[in-house]
């Protein structure tokens, strides 16, 4: 992503110019979508929350302070809005199981066993209480990158490493149980 | 499961690509935010006289309660508190005689709801 592209672009809906915010819907569609999908994993939820999301960084533009990049400060909107969206109305069952939202995945090549597992762990971070949960999903989102999480948070980075670690205590005790329900689910 | 298997899995997560009419549906919702009037501004102009008569009914109570300390010396209920107790009734009798007690009322219960919601944010942090 070019910041400097983003810049430009901002200034020219500033002045007026609507039409230059589909380019940065166009930058930012796939970050915001795929962001939304961690916290509600529904596809369709994913880009009615993302489309809020853009409807909120275009009223709240005149805010954007040139010192914090773009993509920190459109993240932090994003995700403070995912975060009240889905206290609001907790996601429902996993759509992992769902073919439609499968269908559309860039599935990589991942052995049945590990699938199963793989799964069993994503639904064990959903299923964890909501801060610690948040922390994960963006943590990973950013690719273990500890400073942007905690920039798209707010929280000081302390904070973020203490919710991680505490985080995983949490996910090692209750994955058994995870694991046991998909065996169960498999057995039905 | 080891922590960096759990980094592995977590990491592992697959993308999933924006349906193709996704940009249309959200300039669409920007152009429609854009051309929606402006919000109407609260009217100050007119609320401010009511605001300062309400502003000068607590201030006058509140004095007026400081200024009769001896029906608080007797009560076992903190001083603060019949003062502050010792100030409504008053302001309570006034509001009855023009018919205003429910706006006081009102106005007495906002006022509390804020200072518990201020308080509860203020222990969040």
């Amino acid at each position: 992503m070019d910041a400097r592209e983003d810049q430009e672009d901002v200034d020219r809906v500033l002045a007026g110019d609507i039409s230059a915010f589909e380019r940065i819907v166009q930058r930012w569609q796939a970050p915001l979508v795929n962001l939304a999908y961690r916290f509600c994993r529904d596809r369709s939820r994913a880009e009615d929350m993302a489309q809020e999301a853009f409807l909120r960084a275009f009223r709240g533009l005149k805010g954007w302070r040139r010192d914090a990049a773009f993509s920190t400060w459109i993240f932090a909107i994003a995700t403070n809005f995912y975060r009240s969206e889905l206290r609001r109305i907790p996601e429902g069952t996993l759509p992992l199981d769902s073919i439609e939202s499968l269908a559309a995945l860039n599935a990589e090549l991942i052995e049945p066993k590990d699938e199963d597992r793989d799964r069993a762990v994503r639904r064990a971070v959903s299923a964890l209480p909501g801060k610690y949960k948040d922390v994960f999903v963006l943590f990973y989102f950013h690719e273990m990158d500890i400073s942007a999480t905690s920039r798209s948070l707010g929280l000081p980075e302390g904070t973020v490493k203490a919710r991680l670690s505490r985080g995983r205590k949490i996910l090692r005790g209750r994955l058994p149980q995870f694991l046991g329900e998909l065996n169960l689910e498999e057995a039905q | 499961m080891k922590p960096d298997e759990l980094d592995r899995v977590l990491s592992r997560e697959a993308e999933i690509i924006p349906s193709s009419g996704f940009v249309r549906s959200v300039m669409a919702a920007v152009r429609s935010e854009a051309s929606a009037p402006p919000p109407i501004p609260f009217p100050w102009k007119r609320a401010l006289p009511g605001l300062l008569v309400c502003i000068f009914a607590i201030a006058w109570s509140v004095v007026d309660a400081f200024r009769s300390p001896a029906r608080a010396a007797v009560s076992v209920i903190p001083q603060t508190v019949t003062h502050w107790i010792d100030g409504v009734v008053p302001l309570l009798d006034t509001a009855q005689m023009y018919g205003a007690e429910w706006v006081l009322l009102g106005l007495l219960l906002t006022f509390a709801g804020l200072k518990l919601t201020l308080h509860l944010a203020g222990g969040r942090v």
